[in-house]
């Protein structure tokens, strides 16, 4: 396989394990959040100053710079996330900038808007892959489990779900939790593919395009983030020579499917479902 | 003695309009009690007040001896008490089983862990809390649509499957809200079984709140009447029936058909 | 002294501008309760009218004002028709209007991005920005009070508009309940048209003093962050609130410009923001939302 297409696969890797975490919050719980790559910084620089500064196995280095991310997400969650209304989304933009600010300006730190090189090419195939699978794996597991149907009721109905007994506000707060440490992850991933990590990367667009990939592959549907993420990724290389536009579209696309089937691709089906009853007669 | 559950002088004001004046009464465990009037008499209020959907302003609320007042509404749902809404809340887009089971899972739960595995009691509990959601939906006629949307139900189909879902979380009061509303006479007969059958098989302390005749003083030995807010009567279908400001509160009403 | 009057001035022309958009977009959220993300576009689609005007049309700074008000009206219109109306007529879930907002927000950024090219234009100089003696206390720009003066023209004029016309009733109606509104006869998709016009022609109004002050570019919409900041401080839906937290924004961010450090100033946008939603999170007006339940 051409070190091209491998690159494209690794790629492809780390914008899925990022949208699968969006998927939790926006899909499947229903918080809108505009911030996400705030949350892959956290995880790329954290990761690169671990393994460049101290010397620090890229593994634990991964799970650290997660760490981090969590640990923001928590604190930026508490207070927002209890409010109903759109909070979150307003100061998940506030995070995104002002992480965005904190990465230009600490320079001691993360070498300022020029960017941190030199990171070790830890983000092979093998270990992108492995994530992946690793990852998703729990990830289904969860949309599947007691927390999976918190999340859905959270989202669909806040009030009853309080009143049949769920912490509305920490469930909400558990799930940004949980992308967040995805988010993390790809971040620090990222950072060992390109081995050079630079503010810009985590800016509005990438939030941005986290949000499209979700809402194409279908808000409430884990598989069908993968595949958005599948055909997302492969469009943009295919369209890099008009990358310009790239922005433009990402925008029409999510006015797009909100009016036309704001379902996405997948509905909130899985693609499992897809196959055992292909016309949807039965509804999950 | 305490009551099993009492409101004592419970007031609620909303801006400048008092929704519930000075109401007291008592049910014992084991009833199944009837709170009615007409529209507007702060019925759902009163239902909002228990489950802590809005602060009282005064009085009290106890269950079973404790005070409901501080409590947060999810609370108050794990110390026995569970309701069905006025203007139906299901989950539309979840199937009529997961609606269910998402009401199940809080008496049988495993760890975050187990769930994001699938591992230790994972396999087991989420049986259980299968099963236990489609006896529940056997026991209300709806385990043959069990993989349908909630939402494409029929109306009467989803005000059963609120009822059961509300019954998943193991309650010890049961609060119905307007559970016939909507319904044709037909419908409210095998309703009036329903909640008897449900009353006397687990066990229930229930309070309905209707304004349909047909149920309310069919199936509640135990009736309170209210109407702007406060308490206008309380007794037997009978004292209810003849009472004078019972009367007066439904004057022009007795046709209604709802 | 004089530093801190001029500064004082400043922040309070600064908080004037952001009033403007914090203004008309709590006003969306109080009728439609939910937060218009691309609001920052009508504020690019304003200052981009209005240099055309003055550049290319050669047309004098009122006629050019006028079109960008107008124009901008036009463009939130559209922006209603076709992107929030489709989905508000058929469900219910704010989370798709908020992601669609984010669409029209890119969609109307990058368009300017594609059409006008990304440099940074500089408005012909007819709003005068010489230096004026305040009182003998300071020296401040012409510009900063002719900004504040005309914030509070407008915000003024938006006050007579609620309060004294039919239409002006009607919101206020409806920012208390919608579907009420609706009810008691009231053209309910009329007035959310009048509604977003209203919203943007305010943003134009401060979209053309932003542009004077910081150049136009097609990422200046993203300015409207602090707006969003400054109707959260007020307390979202509440137009006074509004007011109040641009002022207390605009004042904070030239304070700390002048006596700080100018790369403070956006973290102490967010400290206030982190600072609200910790102590009191609806905001010093706040408006409760409560569902019927």
């Amino acid at each position: 396989m051409s070190g091209y297409a491998e690159g494209i696969i690794v790629l492809l890797c780390i914008n899925a394990i990022a949208a699968m975490g969006v998927s939790l919050l926006t899909g499947f719980t229903g918080i809108f959040s505009l911030g996400h790559a705030a949350y892959m910084a956290l995880g790329a620089y954290t990761s690169a100053i671990l393994t460049v500064k101290y010397g620090l196995h890229f593994l634990p280095a991964i799970i650290l710079g997660a760490g981090v991310a969590v640990a923001v997400a928590y604190f930026i969650g508490v207070p927002t996330l209890k409010l109903m209304g759109d909070y979150y989304a307003i100061a998940s933009i506030g995070l995104g900038e002002a992480i965005r600010l904190i990465l230009e300006n600490w320079q001691s730190v993360t070498r300022g808007a020029r960017g941190y090189p030199g990171i070790d090419a830890y983000t092979t195939l093998p270990v992108a892959l492995a994530f992946l699978v690793v990852l998703a794996i729990f990830m289904f597991n969860i949309i599947n489990s007691r927390f999976g149907r918190a999340c859905k009721a959270c989202r669909d109905d806040h009030v009853a779900a309080s009143l049949l007994g769920f912490n509305t506000a920490r469930i909400r707060v558990t799930s940004l939790m949980i992308s967040a440490f995805y988010c993390g992850v790809a971040g620090a991933l990222l950072g060992g593919f390109l081995s050079f990590i630079q503010p810009v990367m985590f800016d509005m667009m990438k939030s941005t395009e986290l949000t499209s990939v979700v809402v194409f592959g279908g808000l409430g549907s884990m598989s069908g983030c993968i595949l958005g993420t599948a055909v997302i990724t492969l469009v943009t290389e295919l369209f890099r020579p008009i990358s310009q536009y790239r922005m433009l579209i990402y925008g029409a696309v999510l006015v797009i499917i909100m009016v036309l089937r704001p379902e996405g691709i997948m509905g909130n089906r899985e693609f499992v479902s897809w196959i055992k009853d292909p016309l949807g007669r039965r509804s999950k | 003695m305490s009551a099993f559950f009492e409101l004592s002088g419970v007031t609620k004001n909303f801006g400048g309009v008092t929704a519930v004046d000075n109401m007291t009464f008592a049910i014992e465990k084991g009833e199944l009690a009837g709170l009615m009037g007409p529209n507007g008499a702060g019925k759902t209020t009163i239902f909002n007040l228990v489950t802590g959907v809005y602060p009282v302003d005064g009085g009290t609320i106890t269950f079973q001896g404790e005070n409901l007042a501080r409590l947060k509404t999810y609370d108050i749902v794990h110390k026995g008490i569970s309701r069905t809404f006025q203007n139906l809340r299901l989950f539309q887009r979840s199937s009529v089983l997961e609606n269910v089971m998402t009401a199940a899972q809080h008496g049988i739960p495993y760890s975050f862990i187990e769930g994001m595995t699938h591992l230790g009691r994972w396999r087991g509990k989420e049986s259980d809390i299968k099963k236990k959601s489609m006896d529940l939906l056997e026991r209300v006629e709806l385990a043959d649509r069990a993989h349908q949307a909630a939402g494409t139900l029929p109306y009467g189909h989803q005000r059963r499957l609120e009822i059961a879902r509300a019954l998943a979380l193991d309650p010890e009061l049961l609060l119905l809200d307007e559970p016939a509303a909507g319904m044709n006479a037909e419908e409210v007969i095998s309703l009036n079984v329903l909640i008897r059958d449900l009353h006397r098989d687990f066990s229930l302390t229930i309070l309905v709140i209707e304004h349909h005749m047909d149920l309310i003083m069919e199936i509640c030995p135990h009736i309170v009447c209210m109407n702007f807010g406060a308490k206008i009567a309380e007794g037997t279908p009978d004292e209810i029936q003849n009472h004078p400001e019972v009367l007066k509160a439904y004057l022009g009403e007795e046709d209604d058909d709802e | 002294m004089a530093t801190l009057i001029q500064q004082i001035i400043n922040g309070l022309s600064l908080g004037s501008v952001y009033a403007l958009i914090a203004v008309g977009y709590s006003l969306v959220y109080s009728v439609l309760l939910f937060s218009n993300f691309a609001h920052g576009g009508f504020l690019v689609i304003g200052g981009y009218i209005c240099y055309a005007s003055l550049r290319t049309l050669e047309m004098g700074i009122w006629t050019a004002g006028v079109l960008s008000i107008v124009g901008a009206g036009v463009a939130a219109i559209l922006t209603e028709r076709l992107a929030y109306r489709p989905i508000r007529e058929r469900t219910n879930v704010t989370l798709y209007l908020l992601i669609a907002s984010m669409g029209m927000s890119i969609v109307i950024e990058n368009i300017f991005v594609i059409v006008a090219g990304g440099r940074f234009r500089a408005l012909p100089a007819v709003i005068p920005t010489s230096p004026v003696d305040f009182f003998g206390l300071a020296t401040t720009s012409a510009f900063d009070l002719l900004s504040l003066a005309a914030a509070v023209i407008f915000l003024w004029g938006l006050q007579l508009f609620l309060s004294k016309t039919r239409w002006g009733l009607a919101i206020r109606a409806a920012a208390y309940d919608l579907r009420i509104a609706g009810l008691m006869g009231v053209n309910v998709n009329r007035l959310i048209s009048i509604v977003f016009f209203v919203a943007g022609a305010l943003a134009a109004v401060g979209g053309i003093f932003l542009s004077v002050r910081y150049t136009l570019y097609p990422q200046l919409g993203a300015i409207t962050i602090k707006a969003f900041v400054a109707a959260v401080i007020g307390g979202l839906g509440s137009l006074p609130g509004a007011v109040v937290g641009s002022l207390i924004l605009g004042l904070a961010e030239m304070l700390t410009a002048g006596f700080i450090s100018s790369q403070m100033r956006d973290l102490v946008v967010f400290s206030l923001l982190v600072a609200t939603l910790l102590v009191k999170p609806a905001g010093l007006f706040g408006k409760s939302v409560s569902e019927k339940v």
